[in-house]
C-alpha cells in the first residue's frame, strides 16, 4: 500500500488524483447522508428537536 | 416505570463559568497589552514580557483558558440535562476542573519565562502536553460515563458535537505533541521542515475547527433553543451540518501553506475542502438564526438573544471569509498580513466571545435561582462588545489590504516602492485603533463580571438541582428495519468510532504521503546541519518567539523574491526541528537573512545585528521590534549542547557519532570569530553571550543554497 502511495507522491503528474479521490469519498458520504436525512420520520424529528426544551417548565424566564 | 430522583451538579458548572469569565478577562488584557506593544515598543518590559513571549500567552489564554472553560461550562450544564443524569463522577469533575486550571497557571508561568515548543497554539512544553492529555481523558471519561448511564435514549445533536470534539482534539493533540525531550523542560518536534509544517497546520486549523467551533456549535444547538424557547429550526439540517462539517474540516489545514514549499497536491486538497466548508458552515448558521423564527421581536428586548444573534452572525461571516481566504489568489494577498488577524478575531471576539457571554447571562441566574442584577449593564456590555469588534476588525482589515499592497508595489523603474520598515511604521495608527476596539471589548467584559458578581450575591447556588426521570429500559427492542444511523445515535461508543473514522480519513490521506515525502522532498546537497552555535542560536530564536512576527518562507512571487531573495525550497528545511516558517510578517521575512545572494541586499554585518538586538530603533528608526539587551548580558547555556546534538541525531540530523563531545569546542571557535569581528566594529562583547549565538543563526539563514549557486537539486 505504501508503495502505491509513494508512487503518486513521487510523480507530480499523477498526484493530482488525490484531491479527486478525496472529493469522491466525500461525495458518496454526502449522498448517503442526504438520503438518510430525507428518510427520517417527522415524528422522530420533532421528538429529537424538543429534547433540550423538556425541563423548561420549571424555570422559564429568570431575566 | 418507576421514576428516579436525582440531582444535577451545578457546582461544577458554576466553577467553569467563573473560570471562563476570569480567564477571559486575563487573556484579553494580555491581548490588549501585546496590541499596545506594537504601538509603543517600550511596553516590552524585561525579557519576560516581550511581544514574542506574551503573544503566545494571549492566544493560549484565549483559546484554552477562556474558550476551554467556556466549553466545559456549557458541556457540563447541557450534557446532564440532555442525558437526564448527574455527571458520571463528582471526583472526575473535580480533577478535570482543577487539573485544567493548573495547566493554565503552568502556561501562564512557562510562556513568559521562555519555555516553548515554538509551534503556534502548541507552544506548551512537553510535561504540560502530557498533563493536557491526561486531563482531556478525564473529561472524556466523565462525559462518556454520563452518556452511558443516561436516562434519555436519544443523543441530541449537541452531544454529537461534544463527542466529535473530544475524539478529534485528542488525536490532534497527541500527533502535534510528538516531540523528543532533551531535558525536563525542552524538546524538539520529531517532524522537520515541510512535514512539521503540515502537521502544524493540520493541528492549527483543526484547533480552530474542533476547539473553537464544534463544541461551540454544540452549545449553540442547546442554548439557542433554550434562550429562544423553541426547538432548533431544522433537526435534519443539523445532522447534515454535523457530519459534513467534521468530514470536511479535517482536510482544510494546508490552506495555511499556499504558495509555500508544501507539495502542490496537498495545497489543492486544502483549497477544495476549505471552499466546500462554506456549505455546512452556512447551513449551521442559518439553522441557528432561523431558530428564532417567530421570536425576532424578542431579540429587541432580550439581551441574551442579542448576544447569540451577533455570535451566530459572526460565525457566518468568519466561515464565509475562511473559504475565500483559502483561494490561492486571495491567499496571495492576505497571507502574512493583518487581514488574517482580523479574520480570527471576528471568530474569537464575535463567535466565541459573544456566545460565551450569552450563555453566562442565561446560566448564572438559573443556577443561582435569581434574576440578573442589571439588564441595563448587560445591554451596555452588548453594545461595548459589538462596537469593540467593529473597532477592532475594521482597522485591521484596512491594515491588511494596505500592508499587502505596499509590499507588492513597484516603481516605474521596476524597483520595490517601499522598504519593509516604511510599511511597518505606516501600520501604527491602525494598531492604535485596534487597541481602542480591544479596550471597548474588555471594558464590556469587566462590566459583565461585575454584573454577574452582583447576581451571584443576590442568589444562592443550587449546588444540587433535583430532577426526575424514568430509567432506560434494559432491553431495548429495536424497530423492525431500523436505520443504521438511528442505531448509532443511541450508541455513544459506536458514534465515537464512526466520527473517529471520518476524521481519520482526511488526516491519513494528507499525512501518509507527506510522511513518505521525507525521501521525496528534493534534497539539496549544499544544505548542511546547523553548527552547534547556530543550533543554540536557533533555540534562542524559538525561545523568544521570533516566529510570531517573522516568517522564514519566501513565496514564489516577484514581489517577494525582489525583496527577500530566491523563493524557499522544501529541501532547505530538512533539519529544522521545529519548522519556523511563521504565519505573519509584522517584521520582514528572514529566510535569506544571512544570504549574500540577491546582490547581498539582505546581508548585514555582525555589528548591525548586535546593535539591532540591543536597540532595534537605533538601526531601523520607528521599528516596533522589542529590544533584547538581556541577550547581551546573559551567558549562553552550553551545558545543553551535547543533549541537543544527541536529540537531533536521533531525529535523523546527520551529526557524526561522538560529535556531541567536541561540539562545544566548535561552538567556542565560531563564537570567538564573531566576537573578534564585532571588536573590529568597535563592539566589545564576550563570545559567551547569548547574542553571539543568535547572530550566528541569523548569518546562517538561507546561506546554504546561495553558497553553492549551482547546487544540484536531487530528486
Amino acid at each position: 500500500m505504501f508503495k502505491f502511495i509513494k508512487q503518486y507522491a513521487e510523480t507530480i503528474d499523477n498526484v493530482s488524483i488525490y484531491p479527486i479521490i478525496s472529493l469522491f469519498i466525500f461525495l458518496i458520504f454526502f449522498i448517503v447522508l442526504l438520503i438518510y436525512v430525507k428518510k427520517m420520520g417527522k415524528e422522530r424529528i420533532t421528538t429529537l428537536s424538543n429534547l433540550p426544551l423538556e425541563d423548561e417548565e420549571k424555570n422559564n424566564s429568570t431575566l | 416505570m418507576q421514576v428516579e430522583k436525582f440531582y444535577y451538579d451545578n457546582k461544577i458548572v458554576r466553577n467553569f463559568a467563573f473560570a471562563t469569565a476570569i480567564w477571559g478577562a486575563v487573556g484579553m488584557l494580555v491581548g490588549l497589552w501585546v496590541a499596545l506593544q506594537l504601538v509603543f515598543p517600550s511596553l516590552n518590559i524585561t525579557q519576560y514580557f516581550s511581544f514574542g513571549r506574551l503573544r503566545p500567552l494571549h492566544t493560549n489564554a484565549v483559546i484554552f483558558a477562556f474558550v476551554g472553560n467556556g466549553i466545559f461550562m456549557g458541556v457540563y450544564y447541557s450534557l446532564q440535562r440532555l442525558c437526564k443524569a448527574r455527571m458520571y463522577s463528582d471526583k472526575l469533575s473535580y480533577i478535570h476542573f482543577w487539573g485544567w486550571q493548573l495547566i493554565i497557571v503552568a502556561a501562564a508561568i512557562s510562556l513568559p519565562i521562555g519555555l516553548t515548543n515554538g509551534a503556534e497554539y502548541a507552544e506548551l512544553i512537553w510535561p504540560i502536553d502530557i498533563a493536557i492529555a491526561i486531563i482531556w481523558v478525564v473529561f472524556g471519561w466523565n462525559m462518556f460515563g454520563t452518556i452511558i448511564k443516561r436516562r434519555e435514549r436519544h443523543l441530541y445533536v449537541a452531544i454529537w458535537f461534544y463527542i466529535a470534539t473530544f475524539v478529534t482534539v485528542a488525536v490532534l493533540h497527541i500527533v502535534r505533541s510528538f516531540e523528543l525531550p532533551y531535558s525536563w523542560l525542552h524538546s524538539y518536534s520529531v517532524f522537520a521542515g515541510v512535514q512539521d509544517a503540515l502537521v502544524q497546520w493540520w493541528y492549527g486549523h483543526n484547533a480552530v475547527a474542533f476547539f473553537l467551533t464544534t463544541p461551540y456549535l454544540g452549545l449553540m444547538y442547546y442554548f439557542m433553543p433554550k434562550a429562544a424557547n423553541r426547538p432548533v429550526y431544522s433537526y435534519r439540517l443539523s445532522i447534515i451540518h454535523f457530519w459534513s462539517l467534521i468530514f470536511l474540516y479535517i482536510w482544510a489545514g494546508p490552506h495555511h501553506l499556499l504558495y509555500t514549499a508544501l507539495p502542490n497536491w496537498a495545497q489543492s486538497i486544502g483549497i477544495v475542502f476549505s471552499f466546500m466548508l462554506i456549505f455546512p458552515s452556512w447551513g449551521g448558521m442559518i439553522n441557528g438564526l432561523l431558530t428564532l423564527r417567530g421570536a425576532w421581536d424578542r431579540v429587541r428586548d432580550d439581551v441574551i438573544l442579542k448576544f447569540m444573534v451577533v455570535a451566530v452572525t459572526a460565525y457566518g461571516m468568519a466561515t464565509f471569509e475562511g473559504p475565500m481566504l483559502s483561494l490561492k489568489s486571495v491567499s496571495a494577498v492576505a497571507h502574512y498580513t493583518d487581514w488574517i488577524v482580523a479574520h480570527v478575531h471576528v471568530g474569537a471576539l464575535g463567535w466565541n466571545g459573544m456566545l460565551t457571554f450569552g450563555v453566562l447571562y442565561w446560566l448564572i441566574p438559573r443556577i443561582y435561582k435569581t434574576t440578573l442584577f442589571s439588564k441595563k449593564i448587560a445591554n451596555l456590555h452588548f453594545w461595548l462588545g459589538t462596537l469593540g469588534i467593529l473597532f477592532w476588525a475594521i482597522p485591521m482589515y484596512w491594515a491588511g489590504f494596505t500592508q499587502s499592497s505596499m509590499w507588492k508595489q513597484f516603481t516605474e523603474a521596476g524597483q520595490l516602492k517601499y522598504t519593509f520598515l516604511e510599511t511597518v511604521t505606516y501600520m501604527k495608527p491602525f494598531y492604535a485603533m485596534r487597541s481602542l476596539g480591544g479596550t471597548l471589548y474588555l471594558v464590556g467584559v469587566l462590566f459583565m463580571i461585575w454584573n454577574l458578581y452582583k447576581t451571584v450575591r443576590s442568589g444562592v447556588l443550587v449546588a444540587n438541582e433535583a430532577a426526575e426521570a424514568a430509567p432506560l429500559e434494559k432491553e431495548f427492542v429495536a424497530h423492525k428495519g431500523e436505520h443504521w444511523h438511528r442505531l448509532i445515535e443511541r450508541k455513544p461508543i459506536q458514534f465515537l468510532i464512526l466520527s473517529l473514522v471520518v476524521i481519520l480519513i482526511g488526516g491519513a490521506i494528507e499525512m501518509i504521503p507527506t510522511f513518505l515525502i521525507k525521501e521525496n522532498v528534493p534534497s539539496i546537497s549544499s544544505v548542511k546541519p546547523y553548527t552547534p552555535l547556530e543550533l543554540q542560536g536557533r533555540d534562542l530564536y524559538v525561545r523568544e518567539g521570533c516566529y510570531v512576527c517573522h516568517s522564514q518562507m519566501i513565496r514564489p512571487f516577484r514581489t517577494e523574491t525582489e525583496r527577500y531573495g530566491e523563493y524557499s525550497k522544501a529541501g532547505e528545511f530538512v533539519y529544522d526541528h521545529p519548522f519556523q516558517w511563521g504565519s505573519k510578517r509584522t517584521g520582514p521575512d528572514l529566510a535569506r537573512e544571512g544570504s549574500s545572494a540577491n546582490g547581498g541586499r539582505l546581508k548585514k554585518t555582525n555589528g548591525w545585528h548586535f546593535r539591532h538586538f540591543r536597540e532595534p530603533s537605533s538601526m531601523s528608526e520607528g521599528s516596533v521590534m522589542p529590544a533584547y539587551p538581556f541577550m547581551l548580558e546573559n551567558d549562553l547555556d552550553i551545558s545543553t549542547t551535547a543533549a541537543k546534538i544527541n536529540a537531533m541525531r536521533t531525529l535523523g540530523v546527520p551529526y557524526e557519532k561522538g560529535y556531541e563531545k567536541i561540539a562545544n569546542e566548535d561552538l567556542a571557535d565560531q563564537a570567538k570569530l564573531i566576537a573578534d569581528d564585532l571588536r573590529s566594529d568597535s563592539i566589545r562583547v564576550s563570545p559567551k553571550k547569548e547574542v553571539i549565538a543568535l547572530i550566528a543563526y541569523m548569518q546562517r539563514l538561507g546561506r546554504d543554497i546561495s553558497k553553492n549557486k549551482t547546487a544540484t537539486f536531487n530528486r
